[in-house]
């Protein structure tokens, strides 16, 4: 004989009715949905009252604006493939081998989170200064005989947003791996895995959750960043959202930064609708 | 036998040192530009140099004495502790809700509610601007209000819902069954037990809201200019020590901030589960 649980169907004392969650609601309807649609309609308005794809064509044909588009998209991927090298081993030192050491390190982690982006990017134009201290340590070292000039170039860029986001994506990685059991991976080894192997066939599947969730967190992210781009790249790295910036400061052509925006919502959208599919993945799994 | 062992052993160690090396490398690159705009604030020299010459507190003297700075600071003070109060308003009863609720729609809900985490906050400052300005609001106060706190209610019902969740629903079943009826449960067992989550969820949304120049970079005017936007035009201009002794003081508003949570909630309700 089987024995069923009762279903609670009566409210959790204390909890609230769904109507609480109604002003909340009414408030990003009116002031996140509806200015979002707003800018959606007013990029496809022609003249007269019309609609028009006319800036979608523009943008999606004209070979600058495709190449800034296939830009965004591509700095996106590298820098997030760049935070992924560099933090799934800071990560696994965290989960594994930290210790008593892992407060400090998460102190360490979220420290710089507590600074503003324009700070940073300062740091480092100070830094990489063509006479800073990088170049002279490097010089100095005999690693380079000329002081290199890495502002104003895509490289500092990619270094600025790596230095922005790669918390997030140790972060995800760590709360997944905080979850895999440590007796698998020995089991493996006890079976005559090498660590390696262990490693490559047991934890790293296990972790791809992690990795996925701190992957579109960071791909997100940087689509949407401009200050980086702006203040160490010099025009070097023109982007969607770096563009929409020059659109509404130079030229106010409201309409085609209108359709620009909504592209790149178009991508946020996206990324959201595959961490929600992760989530629920992971949620089925249990 | 022996060797192998002795093999893994080594090769335990060197793993465990090679990843310790390459910890310490990612922390002095972490560290670094932070440590050098701190440095560089004291700096007593006119033009940017590290290492300084000498130590003076000339720069800051300076950001005390220019006036958008000053102005801006107290308008991004003031903005970030009213968009978090009016997303704890709005957040809070949002997040209680949502927790206990067994409707099926009640993860779309959450859903929605955090939203606006993942849109780029360029478009929505963007499109913000023109939608307000319809509505009469223009670049005003309440418009930088409104469009900080849009992004602040995800971070308040988040946090909240995390703490809440962990709280179980026993104590305020125990509080129903002595007879205390919803609103005394509310008043005196709910709302003591989710307090550190609302005092860290306002914090968080205080941080982001001190440091939001995406959205804040569009309603800017002589009254409503934020720190990070009067930054940004200033460092477009000018390169000198004055943006690094401004930095600091932000800084150190955050890390004040964090400090007093810590002390009164300990850093537990700040890492609530997301």
């Amino acid at each position: 004989m089987r024995l069923r649980a009762i279903p609670r169907r009566r409210r959790a004392a204390g909890g609230l009715g769904l109507a609480w969650t109604l002003p909340a609601i009414l408030f990003l309807a009116l002031f996140f949905v509806l200015p979002l649609a707003d800018n959606a309609a007013g990029s496809l308005a022609g003249g007269g009252g019309r609609l028009s794809l006319g800036y979608y064509v523009k943008l999606l044909t004209d070979a600058y604006y495709v190449g800034v588009i296939l830009r965004t998209l591509g700095v996106s991927l590298l820098v997030t493939a760049i935070c992924l090298v560099i933090g799934y081993p800071i990560a696994y030192f965290l989960v594994r081998h930290a210790g008593r050491w892992s407060s400090l390190v998460i102190f360490l982690l979220i420290a710089p989170l507590l600074t503003s982006i324009i700070m940073r990017t300062f740091g480092w134009r100070v830094l990489f200064a063509r006479r800073g201290i990088v170049n002279l340590l490097l010089v100095d070292l005999g690693v380079i005989e000329r002081p290199l000039n890495v502002l104003q170039q895509p490289a500092s860029v990619i270094i600025g947003l790596v230095h922005v986001l790669v918390p997030f994506m140790v972060l995800s990685i760590a709360s997944v791996l905080q979850g895999i059991d440590r007796r698998l991976e020995e089991s493996a080894q006890v079976l005559g895995a090498s660590r390696w192997q262990s490693f490559l066939r047991i934890t790293l599947p296990l972790s791809l959750d992690g990795i996925g969730t701190g992957a579109i967190l960071v791909f997100m992210l940087t689509n949407g960043s401009f200050v980086t781009m702006l203040l160490l790249g010099g025009g070097s790295v023109v982007t969607l959202p770096l563009l929409i910036y020059q659109q509404f400061n130079l030229t106010q052509d409201v309409g085609f930064a209108s359709a620009m925006g909504n592209l790149l919502l178009v991508f946020a959208v996206g990324c959201l609708y595959l961490q929600l599919r992760l989530i629920k993945r992971k949620g089925a799994r249990g | 036998m022996n060797a192998r062992r002795a093999w893994r052993r080594f090769a335990r160690r060197a793993d465990f040192w090679g990843l310790l090396v390459f910890l310490v490398l990612f922390f002095v690159f972490m560290l670094a530009p932070i440590v050098v705009v701190v440095v560089v604030s004291f700096s007593d020299a006119s033009f940017i140099a590290f290492p300084i010459a000498r130590v003076s507190l000339r720069w800051y003297r300076r950001i005390w004495e220019y006036r958008p700075f000053m102005d801006s600071l107290i308008v991004s003070l003031e903005l970030a502790v009213a968009s978090a109060a009016c997303a704890a308003l709005l957040g809070v009863p949002a997040a209680l809700a949502l927790t206990r609720s067994r409707a099926r729609f009640a993860d779309a809900v959450s859903t929605f509610l955090l939203a606006p985490l993942s849109m780029p906050m360029i478009v929505l400052g963007f499109s913000l601007l023109y939608y307000l300005s319809w509505l009469g609001l223009g670049v005003s106060f309440l418009s930088l209000l409104l469009a900080h706190t849009v992004v602040s209610i995800p971070y308040v019902a988040r946090t909240v819902a995390g703490v809440y969740r962990g709280i179980g629903p026993d104590f305020e079943e125990a509080a129903a069954i002595l007879g205390a009826d919803r609103w005394r449960t509310f008043r005196y067992v709910t709302l003591p037990l989710i307090r550190p989550g609302i005092f860290a969820g306002s914090l968080f949304a205080i941080l982001i809201s001190l440091d939001n120049l995406p959205i804040s970079f569009f309603f800017g005017s002589a009254s409503t200019n934020t720190l990070p936007v009067v930054m940004l035009s200033y460092l477009q201009n000018q390169f000198d020590p004055a943006i690094a002794a401004i930095s600091t003081v932000q800084m150190l508003i955050a890390v004040a901030a964090l400090l007093v949570v810590e002390r009164v909630y300990g850093l537990a309700a700040m890492s609530a589960p997301s």
